[in-house]
């Protein structure tokens, strides 16, 4: 098992590096010039050549990729062309608050999936059952902003101002800057709309998987044993069905990091969160290299743990899974 | 067991050479068109695109008006008879922009996955059938694009193609969302080929001298069929919430081109004085998606009763 995670853990560095490459090219291959947006009205070719000096722009694109490595591996993740800033910085600012919209929604989603999922398969085909995949069909088929507007329109417009439309408070002991709004109860305010509507989707899905595969499971010969030898309905469902269940939610669950990460960014938008995600798509839209190449490391870096989380977590719901 | 009343009360002696349900000899299609048949919801999300389709043909006739046309003495109209859904900032009538918005949903939905399908199943085929090197080539290729977050990607590659108007701007979106999904024909059928290439009538067919390209468009492509229909019904859904998502965020085609997700992104700014401006071109996307959902999961188990 050591070996497994030991080896799992090595092919992290591959597949980061792949991802961030790759971003690198496709960022430089992307039609206009930082510099241009950097000096506006001071734009001459002289002041533009001095400015892509002093950022290595004019070097080529592998120099200047290995060069990006080499001050990442220092944990100098470069300074940005627009603001000044350095970009690690901004990064630290930035990902807790969407760490904890994506944790939330999560478990939006498995508050909503898993009693949803269970009773869905329990009560197969009654009104229970038919209300669990209605609405779960329902949830998959509302994109993320959709929901976020419905939300609105129900918390921020029809409850009086219930909840606030846009911005964002920190917890206490978590604000990153010298003055920022700090308060337990103003942060769920803030949360709530877009976990929820970040995590409608998600809950969706794994009902749908989750129903699927406790049908599957409840059929099998061991629950019918664990049934006939007495145990009640609660331990059978809990302790025996649900857990096999889980194995395929929890790797649908682990892929489903690639459009959380995606969604995060519309949910950010649409509520003005200073989160990962707009900061990614504000800097892909300026064409800031070194934010964009800081955004890319942690989604990167993000993916790959999370898949190797997901990996590692089967042999504990599934004893049967030994990875040598 | 109509039918086998239908039957015993036909007269002694008439032919009766097939009765009207399932019987052993029908066709695997036939089956599975009359389990399609019998599925309402998969009916109701047929009729719900069917209907989103005609829609988009006949916009130009059913659109009461031009849905670029601004008019600034009737800006922010709320829903009327002159204005059914009302009017934007421009005084644009909003049911005019849905029902041509339509054009761009349908249209980038079923292209790009059609795009990916047609680049998608020939390399997953390849790699499949022909294994080894050519695999592998392809194969980690099509993991690169699949390590990447979908909307990452997607982002990435529509600032590459640089978003703009009209037709030209469409082909853009469909091609980034194509390049997105590719992986995923190609993953399905490589791993459906893998099995169905060890079966024994293809190596029948080998034996006798079939070449290669016709045992794999007659005898292989064919087999693997039912995933692909189902995959290209549910990533239909799928490309248009991608679509939506990235006209919201401003890089989808761009404006005047009338657009649902771009619309409604528009609109939110307005959501506390106007809410029907964010809520129309919403739920158009949210009608539309349900019904390919609908269909695609009705197909679903229509092709593979085992996965119901």
């Amino acid at each position: 098992m050591r070996t497994y995670i030991l080896r799992r853990l090595l092919q992290i560095v591959p597949t980061v590096l792949g991802i961030t490459f790759v971003v690198f090219l496709m960022m430089r291959s992307v039609p206009g010039d930082p510099v241009v947006a950097l000096l506006g009205d001071a734009y001459t070719e002289e002041n533009a050549a001095q400015a892509r000096h002093t950022y290595g722009l004019d070097k080529p694109i592998l120099v200047q990729y290995l060069i990006w490595l080499g001050k990442l591996v220092q944990g100098d993740w470069g300074t940005s062309i627009l603001s000044g800033r350095p970009v690690l910085k901004d990064v630290m600012v930035r990902l807790p608050v969407t760490l904890e919209l994506i944790v939330l929604s999560m478990g939006v989603a498995l508050i909503i999936a898993v009693p949803a999922g269970i009773i869905g398969a329990l009560r197969q085909n009654t009104w229970a059952d038919y209300t669990a995949t209605s609405v779960a069909m329902i949830g998959v088929s509302i994109p993320e902003f959709f929901a976020g507007v419905l939300l609105l329109l129900v918390f921020s417009l029809g409850l009086h101002g219930a909840l606030p439309s846009s911005g964002w408070v920190y917890l206490p002991g978590t604000c990153p800057m010298m003055v920022c709004g700090v308060s337990f109860l103003g942060n769920l305010q803030h949360v709530l709309m877009p976990a929820i509507a970040l995590g409608i989707g998600r809950a969706a899905l794994l009902t749908r998987l989750l129903r699927a595969s406790m049908l599957e499971v409840i059929r099998t010969e061991y629950v019918t044993t664990a049934r006939a030898k007495g145990l009640g309905e609660r331990p059978v469902v809990l302790k025996h069905a649900l857990k096999n269940a889980l194995i395929p939610t929890i790797t649908v669950m682990g892929l489903q990091v690639g459009f959380l990460i995606g969604g995060a960014i519309v949910v950010e938008t649409l509520f003005a969160m200073p989160g990962l995600g707009t900061f990614g798509i504000d800097a892909i839209i300026a064409r800031d290299y070194q934010q964009v190449q800081g955004f890319a490391l942690v989604t990167a870096f993000a993916f790959v743990v999370i898949n190797l989380v997901v990996d590692l977590t089967y042999s504990f719901l599934d004893p049967r899974i030994r990875y040598a | 067991m109509s039918t086998l009343r239908e039957v015993e009360l036909r007269p002694v002696g008439e032919l009766v050479l097939e009765p009207r349900t399932a019987s052993r000899s029908e066709a695997p299609l036939e089956q599975a068109l009359r389990r399609l048949w019998r599925n309402k919801t998969a009916l109701v999300g047929a009729a719900i695109a069917g209907l989103l389709i005609l829609v988009a043909i006949f916009a130009d006739v059913l659109a009461p008006q031009n849905p670029i046309a601004s008019d600034q003495t009737h800006t922010f109209e709320r829903p009327s008879r002159d204005y059914p859904l009302g009017t934007d900032q421009l005084g644009r009538d909003m049911l005019s922009r849905i029902v041509h918005g339509s054009r761009i949903s349908l249209a980038v939905g079923v292209s790009s996955v059609l795009f990916a399908l047609f680049i998608g199943v020939p390399l997953g085929m390849i790699a499949g059938f022909y294994g080894g090197r050519v695999d592998t080539v392809v194969m980690r290729l099509m993991d690169l694009i699949l390590a990447f977050p979908i909307y990452l990607l997607a982002i990435i590659l529509m600032i590459i193609f640089t978003p703009t108007a009209g037709l030209i701007g469409t082909i853009k979106v469909v091609g980034a969302i194509a390049i997105v999904r590719i992986p995923i024909y190609a993953r399905l059928v490589r791993g459906s080929v893998l099995s169905i290439k060890e079966k024994e009538y293809i190596e029948a067919c080998r034996a006798l001298g079939v070449r290669d390209p016709s045992v794999l468009l007659h005898h292989i492509l064919p087999n693997c069929l039912a995933p692909i229909i189902v995959t290209t019904t549910l990533g239909i859904a799928t490309s248009i919430i991608v679509e939506a998502t990235l006209s919201f965020l401003g890089l989808g085609t761009q404006p005047p081109t009338p657009s649902w997700g771009w619309d409604l992104k528009a609109n939110v700014a307005f959501i506390h004085e106007n809410p029907w401006l964010s809520l129309f071109p919403g739920l158009a996307i949210f009608v539309t998606v349900l019904g390919f959902n609908l269909f695609g999961d009705g197909l679903r188990d229509a092709l593979d009763p085992r996965l119901k």
